[in-house]
């Protein structure tokens, strides 16, 4: 089973990454610098389990995710069953 | 017919290359042979434009124990201690893609050198770049950038030296050579790329093979036209984490003896090791590629053999030491895969399962490359004037330094640098702050030295007389650190070598390199040619970068390059053969002039003198002179709020004139003395010049002062002024950098 | 014995290696998949650089390897631990120290010298004595965070060890380093093995070492 991971940067974070994207995108046009209002840079990490039941693949990609993919004082993820 | 045509142009084959592939074969080439020529026929893997000129580089001395031919020189610095380096251009693929293309040059480089069994311990970088308002340029200098310290500083290797050039002739292709060194300490073996012995096997190490970078070897041979975007697929793409296991388990498997011979899967992939490999011991390989480990199964053979997937090496193995040598690599995460076996030749085989895929002695690809000799031009000089046109040419003003100092041409460059790790490896003495790196061997304590060459504004002027100072302007560099020269490398970066213009330049950089280095008794180890770096018919300068390493018997007191107390007394050494206008006409946008000419011998006794000098006698700081000249030198000397003021009394003794302060003199250094050691340094220099050396000359110039900056006859200006130019941050220089 | 822990892509280690050799003491490597027992050891130090390349987050594939169970439990036990730079990452990770190293401000990797000022001095890392240091930096995700309710906690607790006199990263009240509950575990961003010698550029890295075993 394909297991998709979210993981961003907590709200309460600087996000460096994410502000420069902003700011890029603000600097290179007026649309831009109107309408966008924040802007975070995360990661996705693609998991395949060996698991047919998709709570056993929750759970085992929740195992996965908490024993390595993200940092809890920095980060927060989700997870999502793509097939 | 129309069909032939077609598969030339695919393969980058002539048609006078064709003919001469029927005649060595006796038939027309086939299958997968088509590949074979294409790549280790092409400009990159067979020197083809460059080989006839290349033998005739000063390259003897007792001291070098390897050198053109194999992966890296090495030479010998006695008392047990032996260094191997190199440079290498990865000009196109840095344009495409500036992260990846620098990055896997550092890799590349780094490979050439713990492929002989060197360690790796410092890395430099020569970078040219196009003007700051070019299009892609703030992204260029960004991605090389970052792509350099993204793989040196993870790989653990200290970048300690380099240079970066901007001018409007890079627009379309800037240039990114990469020089590394390391180090063989007493009793570690020296390893060749040479195969040897029938039955050993043929053992692949490192990453798995993907489609990174097929035809990438024929790719740096061609020039560039507007539709990169094509050729985007075949940039590589580099791991320096990987590249850090590969460096310590290669090491390790070598030192205990393992390996019989070794060379890096580089440019043309499995198919230039192999082959080269094969005709350097002259025998024959049997290869089976459907053993070799593969990222993308659906890979066809050809594109296993062109592949140019980074951090793989092919080792040559005694059957008996395989099983050791597995577990190794394993310790290190790492697989090492038999894929075929050393035979009695001359052919090397390769098969796809049970399947003959191609019999071909790799003579015939390596040895018989077809060599060019390109029309080019007997060289003269170029640009001369009378002496007091050089003068007019330059007109003293204080302004004129605070303008180019906060110009990228005349900027500091702690922009690019603190993105490196200068101090890992924990042997730093000197970093790139300095004019140049400096490491403390560990065993004998002696300072290693290295500094890069070339200033292309002298390649404009007369190619000539900047291939002369290529070498002769890094020498006196090492020298006003008390070191002496050992050997050095090159790396060519040239146009459209069909172009007798372009072939001309070469070609007197290959006399006017030569010549210097013979009179320093410095040989040159080993080397690169870059040629087609063109767009659209636009070449590039003629850019023939060096490096330069020697060693000095200690790293205490070595000299800085800037002022360190005040009232220290500040001389001018000068050895002036030649004066030129330099950078400031290309700044005024007007044709550099010049008078004189290097005489190479002379130089080569003022650089003896100068090493003997800083050795001797104890000199708080030495900077060499060049571009720019006197006054913007002394500039760069400024640090906190230590200045400069010239002594009037002693000038007017001397001649000195504010317009000496402004042309470039071909050669002149800067000593800085306490006064306590004033005396001696006279003394020493009298008898060292010996009186008989006419144009030999050391002269007092002035005082260190504080806050003050002071050239005389109106040329004065603050420190702080100074500094806030020279510090004018690149985020301002380049709009777009952030 | 001062156990020096390698992990693939350590590439301080044979610095730091050197170090402990240099000032007088016995260093012992101990490798990643190693397990070894809290008396083999007087005190144990991470080293820096690239452990992992870097990859997902700085230290927390390091973090995760077998040798860190050993690690922990010495440290739960008493044994001195000293982390630099990539070490510093690790032992966030490991949650043996608390806070992240998150990138810096700037976006990229700084190479520099920086004046340290030691907040609360310790014996065993650095001495009583020491004041303040000058040491080099080279990382690019040394900005240390923690959550603004638990700083105050740090800092009252004396678990602040040293602080930047000039911010380099954009670091969380300049914080360079800093101590477990326990003082046992310490560990900064700047390379005390790089100034070990004048001609480093100065000997302020000697202290970090000399004071492991008093």
């Amino acid at each position: 089973m394909k297991i998709g991971v979210r993981i961003m940067p907590k709200n309460e974070v600087l996000d460096s990454q994410g502000r420069a994207v902003e700011r890029t995108l603000k600097q290179n046009k007026k649309a831009f610098a109107e309408k966008l209002k924040g802007c975070r840079v995360g990661k996705y990490v693609l998991l395949e389990v060996d698991e047919a039941d998709k709570s056993k693949a929750i759970a085992r990609a929740t195992e996965i995710a908490e024993f390595v993919l993200y940092n809890p004082l920095t980060e927060t993820y989700e997870i999502e069953v793509l097939s | 017919m129309k069909d032939l045509d077609r598969k030339l142009k695919a393969y980058r084959i002539s048609s006078g290359e064709y003919d001469r592939i029927q005649t060595l074969l006796g038939r027309p080439p086939r299958g997968i042979e088509w590949a074979l020529f294409s790549a280790l026929w092409s400009e990159h893997c067979s020197y083809k434009s460059s080989r006839v000129h290349l033998k005739n580089l000063f390259n003897k001395s007792p001291r070098v124990l390897m050198s053109f031919g194999e992966n890296a020189g090495v030479v010998d610095l006695g008392r047990g201690e032996k260094v191997a380096f190199k440079m290498e251009s990865h000009n196109h693929p840095s344009f495409i893609e500036p992260y990846e293309g620098a990055a896997t040059g550092v890799g590349g480089i780094l490979r050439d050198i713990f492929t002989m069994g060197a360690k790796p311990i410092a890395l430099a970088n020569y970078l040219c770049f196009g003007e700051p308002t070019a299009p892609r340029m703030a992204s260029l200098v960004d991605g090389v950038v970052r792509g350099i310290g993204g793989y040196g500083n993870c790989v653990g290797v200290p970048t300690i030296t380099g240079q970066t050039e901007f001018h409007e002739s890079y627009n379309k292709n800037i240039l990114v050579n990469a020089f590394a060194l390391g180090l063989f300490r007493e009793g570690e073996p020296i390893l060749s790329a040479k195969a040897q012995g029938v039955g050993n096997l043929v053992v692949y190490v490192g990453a798995k093979t993907g489609k990174d970078g097929v035809h990438g070897a024929s790719m740096a041979s061609e020039a560039f036209d507007d539709d990169n975007s094509a050729k985007k697929p075949t940039i590589q793409k580099g791991d320096p984490f990987y590249e850090k296991l590969l460096i310590e388990s290669c090491l390790e498997v070598m030192r205990e003896k393992l390996v019989v011979a070794v060379q890096d899967m580089g440019a043309a992939g499995l198919t230039s090791s192999s082959f080269e490999m094969a005709a350097r011991g002259e025998v024959g390989f049997n290869i089976h590629l459907d053993r070799v480990p593969l990222r993308d199964s659906s890979m066809t053979p050809e594109e296993i053999l062109l592949s140019e997937s980074q951090e793989r090496m092919l080792l040559i193995v005694e059957p008996k030491n395989l099983a050791k040598l597995k577990t190794v690599f394993a310790r290190w995460d790492l697989d090492a895969e038999a894929i075929g076996e050393v035979t009695k030749g001359p052919e090397v085989e390769l098969f796809w399962q049970t399947e003959s895929l191609c019999r071909l002695d790799p003579k015939v690809l390596v040895d018989e490359a077809p060599r060019y000799e390109r029309p080019f031009y007997v060289w003269k000089n170029k640009n001369r004037v009378e002496e007091s046109d050089v003068k007019k040419a330059v007109t003293p003003d204080i302004k004129k330094i605070l303008t180019v100092m906060g110009d990228v041409r005349g900027n500091g460059r702690s922009w690019v640098f603190s993105q490196y790790d200068q101090r890992v490896g924990a042997k730093t003495a000197h970093d790139c702050r300095d004019s140049v790196g400096i490491l403390r061997l560990p065993d004998t304590g002696r300072g290693l030295g290295m500094t890069l060459g070339c200033r292309p504004y002298l390649m404009r002027f007369d190619a000539k007389v900047g291939a002369i100072d290529s070498i002769a302007y890094p020498a006196l560099e090492l020298a006003a650190k008390g070191i002496e020269t050992m050997a050095a490398t090159d790396c060519l970066n040239y146009g459209n070598p069909e172009q007798p213009e372009i072939m001309s330049e070469f070609v007197a950089t290959i006399e006017g390199m030569s010549a210097q280095c013979e009179a320093l008794g410095a040989p040159i180890i080993s080397g690169n040619v870059s040629f087609y770096n063109e767009t659209m018919g636009e070449n590039i300068t003629s850019t023939p970068t060096t490096g330069l390493v020697g060693v000095c018997d200690s790293v205490e007191h070595l000299p800085k390059s800037h002022f360190v107390n005040k009232n220290s007394e500040v001389y001018l050494l000068s050895n002036v053969q030649m004066q030129i206008s330099g950078l400031w006409s290309e700044v005024a946008r007007s044709p550099t002039v010049g008078h004189g000419d290097i005489d190479v011998k002379s130089h080569a006794r003022f650089v003896e003198l100068t090493r003997k000098l800083v050795s001797e006698i104890r000199l708080e700081a030495t900077r060499v002179v060049g571009k720019f000249g006197l006054g913007y030198a002394l500039a760069r000397m400024c640090e906190g709020r230590l200045g400069f003021a010239v002594d009037t009394a002693a000038l007017r003794s001397s001649g000195i004139q504010s317009s000496d302060f402004f042309v470039e003199k071909l050669y002149q250094a800067i000593l800085v003395v306490n006064s306590d050691h004033a005396l001696k340094l006279r003394e020493r220099f009298n008898e060292l010049a010996g009186g008989a050396q006419a144009p030999i000359k050391l002269e007092r110039l002035g005082t260190v002062v504080e806050d003050k900056f002071s050239l005389g006859d109106n040329l004065d200006c603050k420190v702080s002024e100074i500094q806030s130019a020279y510090q004018t941050s690149w985020e301002v220089l380049i709009a777009g950098l952030s | 014995m001062i156990g020096v822990v390698r992990f693939l892509g350590t590439n301080c280690d044979q610095d730091v290696f050197e170090a402990v050799h240099q000032v007088g003491l016995k260093p012992k490597w101990v490798w990643h998949q190693d397990h070894f027992d809290r008396k083999d050891f007087d005190a144990l130090i991470i080293p820096g650089g690239f452990s992992y390349g870097d990859y997902l987050r700085c230290g927390a594939l390091a973090a995760r390897s077998p040798v860190m169970q050993s690690v922990s439990e010495a440290a739960k036990a008493g044994v001195p631990v000293l982390g630099i730079c990539n070490g510093f990452q690790i032992l966030c990770e490991a949650q043996l120290l608390p806070g992240a190293l998150l990138k810096n401000n700037t976006l990229r990797f700084k190479d520099d010298w920086v004046d340290l000022k030691i907040v609360n001095s310790n014996a065993r890392f650095g001495g009583a004595g020491l004041k303040k240091a000058h040491l080099p930096i080279a990382h690019g995700e040394g900005r240390y965070y923690l959550e603004q309710d638990q700083v105050k906690q740090l800092f009252d607790d004396e678990q602040v060890w040293c602080v930047y006199e000039k911010n380099p990263n954009g670091s969380l009240e300049n914080i360079a380093g800093v101590m477990n509950d326990k003082h046992n575990v310490a560990a900064l961003m700047p390379h005390p093995e790089r100034a070990m010698a004048e001609f480093m550029g100065g000997e302020d890295g000697r202290r970090f070492f000399e004071s492991l075993l008093t």
